[in-house]
Formats: C-alpha cells, sequence, structure tokens
C-alpha cells in the first residue's frame, strides 16, 4: 500500500493550509462579530449564519465547481478555500468567545494608556485569549483532519482517494478501506493526545 | 476667590450621562487646577466612577463639554489617545497586565505608544519600582504578588507615561486593610510632588492630608465642594451630613 504516505501528505497539505487561512478569517470575523461598527458586525453575523447552515459537501462542490471553474482555479486551490471558509466561520466564534473571556478591565487598562484598539488587541487581548483560544482550535485541527477526507471527491489526491484509486485497482477493498480507517485513527488520535497535553501545561500556567 | 493665572487641567461643562433610563451624571460643571488634588467622596452609586471614567473618555457622554489639558476630548481633530497618554488612570481592581513582567507592565505603553527605546522605558520603569519600592519584584508576574504591590504596579504603570494627570478611583477599595497603607503612601508622596490628581476614595484620612478640595455627590450631582475640614466638621448639605455619619 503504497499510497499511504503520498496520501497522507496531501491530507495534511490540505490540513494545514485550510486551518491556517481558517485561523487568519476566524481572527477577522471573531473582531467583526464584537465591531460596534453595524455594517461589519452584519458582515460578520451573516458570514458565520450562512456558513453553519450549509452542509460542509455542498459548500465545497459550491466552491469547486461553482467558483473555482469560473475562476479557473486549480483543485487543491479550490479545495482549500472551501475548508477555509467554512472552518473560518467557527474559528470565528472561537476567537470570540477568548477575546471576551478577557475581563473589560484589560483593554480599559490599554486604552487608558494611549493604545489604539489595535494595540490593545494586539499588546493585551489576544496574547491572553490565546489560553481559552487554543484548545477549541486543536479540536477544529482534528476535526478539519476529519473532514478533509471530502475533498477526495474533487480531483484531489488525499489519502482517500489514493485508497479509493487503488482499491479499485488492486480489488482488494476491505483491506485498503481498513488501512486508510486505521490511518486517520491514528493521526487523530495522536493530535488528540498532543491537544489534551498541551491543554493541560495551559491550565497549569 | 478664584486664582484665575492657574492653568485649568479638567473643565467639565453641563456633563450628562445616561446608561439608558437612568442619569448617571447629571449636567455636572467642574474645573481642576494644574497641581491640585481633588477628592471626589460619595455613596456608592452616585456617579462617581462614571465621572472620572468620562474624563478620559472610557465612557461616552450625552451632553456638555469636557476639556482636558487644553483639548476638548468631543472634537472630532482631537485625538482621544494622544489625551489619554497625558492622562494616568488607576483602577479598583488594578488591572495590572497578567502575561507580562512586572517591567513590562511598565514598559509596554511607553514603547508602544511614547515611542521610547526598551533602554529608555526601562531606566524610567525602574526608578518608578524602586519609588513605589518593589523593584525586586522587577520580573515577577503581577499576579504572584499581592493586592497592594499589583495596585503600586499599576500606578508605576500609569506615572511611567508622565502623565500630567492622574486619575483613582477607589484604588485602595479592593485590598486588604493591611494593605491600604503602602498604597495611600505612594499616592501621598505622588501628591507632594505636585501631581494633579483627581482621587474617588473614602479614605478621610488620605483626604485630610493631601486634599486641596473634597467634592461630594449624589444622584449624579456635585452637591457640596468644600475643604476636607469643612466635611469632617459642618457639611451643609443632608445627605452629605449622613454620608460623612457613615463613614468615619
Ligand atoms: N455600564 C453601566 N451600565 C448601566 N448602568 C451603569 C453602568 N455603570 C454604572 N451604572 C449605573 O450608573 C450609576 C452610577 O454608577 P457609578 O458611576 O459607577 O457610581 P459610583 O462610582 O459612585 O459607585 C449607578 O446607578 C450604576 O448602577
Ligand atoms: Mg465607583
Amino acid at each position: 500500500m503504497k499510497f499511504v504516505p503520498d496520501g497522507i501528505l496531501v491530507t495534511f497539505e490540505v490540513t494545514v493550509l485550510s486551518i491556517v487561512i481558517a485561523l487568519v478569517i476566524g481572527l477577522f470575523t471573531g473582531l467583526g462579530r464584537l465591531s460596534s461598527n453595524r455594517l461589519v458586525n452584519g458582515l460578520a453575523s451573516l458570514y458565520v449564519e450562512v456558513i453553519r447552515g450549509i452542509p460542509l459537501l455542498v459548500q465545497l462542490f459550491y466552491i469547486y465547481y461553482g467558483l473555482g471553474r469560473l475562476f479557473q482555479l486549480p483543485p487543491l486551490t479550490s479545495a482549500v478555500a472551501a475548508m477555509a471558509i467554512c472552518y473560518g466561520a467557527y474559528m470565528g466564534e472561537i476567537f470570540r468567545a477568548g477575546i471576551q473571556s478577557i475581563p473589560k478591565g484589560q483593554s480599559e487598562a490599554a486604552r487608558s494608556l494611549g493604545m489604539t484598539p489595535a494595540q490593545s488587541m494586539y499588546h493585551v487581548i489576544l496574547p491572553q485569549a490565546v489560553k481559552t483560544i487554543l484548545p477549541p482550535v486543536g479540536n477544529e485541527f482534528v476535526a478539519l483532519l476529519k473532514d478533509s477526507s471530502l475533498v477526495s471527491i474533487l480531483a484531489v489526491a488525499d489519502l482517500l482517494r489514493r485508497g479509493r484509486e487503488f482499491a479499485s485497482q488492486s480489488f482488494t477493498y476491505f483491506e485498503t478501506y481498513t488501512m486508510v480507517a486505521l490511518v486517520y485513527l491514528m493521526i487523530t488520535l495522536f493530535f488528540s493526545k498532543l491537544i489534551s497535553i498541551m491543554e493541560e501545561k495551559i491550565r497549569a500556567d | 476667590m478664584r486664582t484665575d493665572t492657574r492653568k485649568t487641567m479638567v473643565e467639565m461643562r453641563g456633563v450628562t450621562k445616561y446608561y439608558g433610563a437612568l442619569k448617571a451624571l447629571d449636567n455636572v460643571d467642574l474645573d481642576v487646577y494644574e497641581g491640585e488634588r481633588v477628592v471626589i467622596i460619595g455613596p456608592s452609586g452616585s456617579g462617581k466612577s462614571t465621572l472620572l471614567r468620562s474624563i478620559n473618555r472610557l465612557e461616552e457622554i450625552n451632553a456638555g463639554t469636557i476639556v482636558v489639558d487644553g483639548f476638548d476630548i468631543y472634537d472630532p481633530q482631537v485625538n482621544i489617545n494622544k489625551v489619554r497618554e497625558e492622562v494616568g488612570m488607576v483602577f479598583q481592581q488594578f488591572n495590572v497586565f497578567p502575561h507580562k513582567t512586572v517591567l513590562e507592565n511598565l514598559t509596554l505603553a511607553q514603547i508602544v505608544v511614547r515611542k521610547r527605546s526598551r533602554k529608555e522605558a526601562e531606566d524610567i520603569a525602574y526608578a518608578l519600582l524602586d519609588k513605589v519600592g518593589i523593584r525586586e519584584k522587577a520580573h515577577v508576574y503581577p499576579t504572584k504578588l499581592s493586592g497592594g504591590q499589583q495596585q503600586r504596579v499599576a500606578i508605576a504603570r500609569a506615572l511611567a507615561m508622565q502623565p500630567r494627570l492622574m486619575l483613582f478611583d477607589e484604588p485602595t477599595s479592593a485590598l486588604d486593610p493591611e494593605m491600604i497603607g503602602e498604597v495611600l503612601d505612594v499616592m501621598v508622596n505622588l501628591a507632594k510632588e505636585g501631581m494633579t490628581m483627581i482621587v474617588v476614595t473614602h479614605e478621610m484620612g488620605f483626604a485630610r492630608e493631601v486634599a486641596d478640595r473634597v467634592i461630594f455627590m449624589d444622584f449624579g450631582k456635585i452637591l457640596e465642594e468644600g475643604s476636607p475640614e469643612h466635611f469632617f466638621v459642618s457639611p451643609t448639605h443632608e445627605r452629605a451630613q449622613q454620608f460623612m455619619r457613615q463613614i468615619l
């Protein structure tokens, strides 16, 4: 089953790229949801609600076939875009909750020293919010890793897709899919463990 | 008689502030002169914090004008962050930055707001830590400190900006009794150096020692104003009499 290493690599590629972009989208969405600017706030809320109301698979098709074809995007790009846009909405809620978990006195102290809202966010609020934000982000990472198998339906050669191709050539469906499932299981168990160790460390501080 | 040669640090005119239907500040006029020490007293909920916080625009007012150090803080041309650089604030709950060491608490705004070099900021910070008596805690995280020490860090943090005016909102109310003295000492020294200070506190000993003027607030209004002695001996307003009986 030579497909496994290459498949894992593509799965990781999709997952890592998606999560990084989702984090950026999430940060701005979370800030938008907390903005007192009605337009910004409205747009961020609309984004979160629309994304949460549509199944990921439908979003993938929409971006891949709809937008991806329109703009001639390569499959990996469309797939990553779709995953990132979807997870960005969830990340937005995580960032929002994390920022809200910091007492108001912190930003008031920062502002009273003459910091701008951006300086206060960057130097005072976010570094503290990270503790609250990291564990759920870790969970999203694992969820995204699993959901990334959906991109196999598109022309992205991830672990599942390569497994499917291998199985249909060798007619070893049971063995191949058992292998694929086990590989996913091992990877997610590994990261879940890593995340809970990280959570422990944060709590110990 | 008013000595009008003195510079006005804070000038409030007709300041009114609502929280929903509740009038937290009701048409307040107040002048505070450079070098003056004003103590604000009054029952809980009388609007003391709201008044103080409106001076650096942590609270937005609904009517009136506030001029701080010559700047109308509601003038769209005026950068409120610039005004805040000159106005230090000390909170009841300290609000030290828990993710920064004591030293970093003092240098952060100096570096990012005042644009000082790290070296310059640290020199200023160490001098202030000496002054408030916690230099040996420079590299400790403030959550490891007692309340009194945390509040001294907060005062030093505000002073590191070298402000022209200091606002204190019940700086000793959250402290255990045995730590009140160490914080008040720092404030008394600051007053002796000539800092302009507006202090919300019920520490009448402090008021007696440093206050040029005591202001009594109730129902969002300034009901009475006078020397500390005046309030000890013969407050005229009935609410002020009641209040003084309660706290003494
Ligand atoms: N953020 C707020 N939202 C609603 N009401 C508030 C808020 N802050 C203060 N108030 C109300 O405004 C009044 C004045 O409050 P405050 O200025 O904090 O009084 P003090 O500092 O004298 O105790 C009180 O009745 C208080 O409940
Ligand atoms: Mg108060």
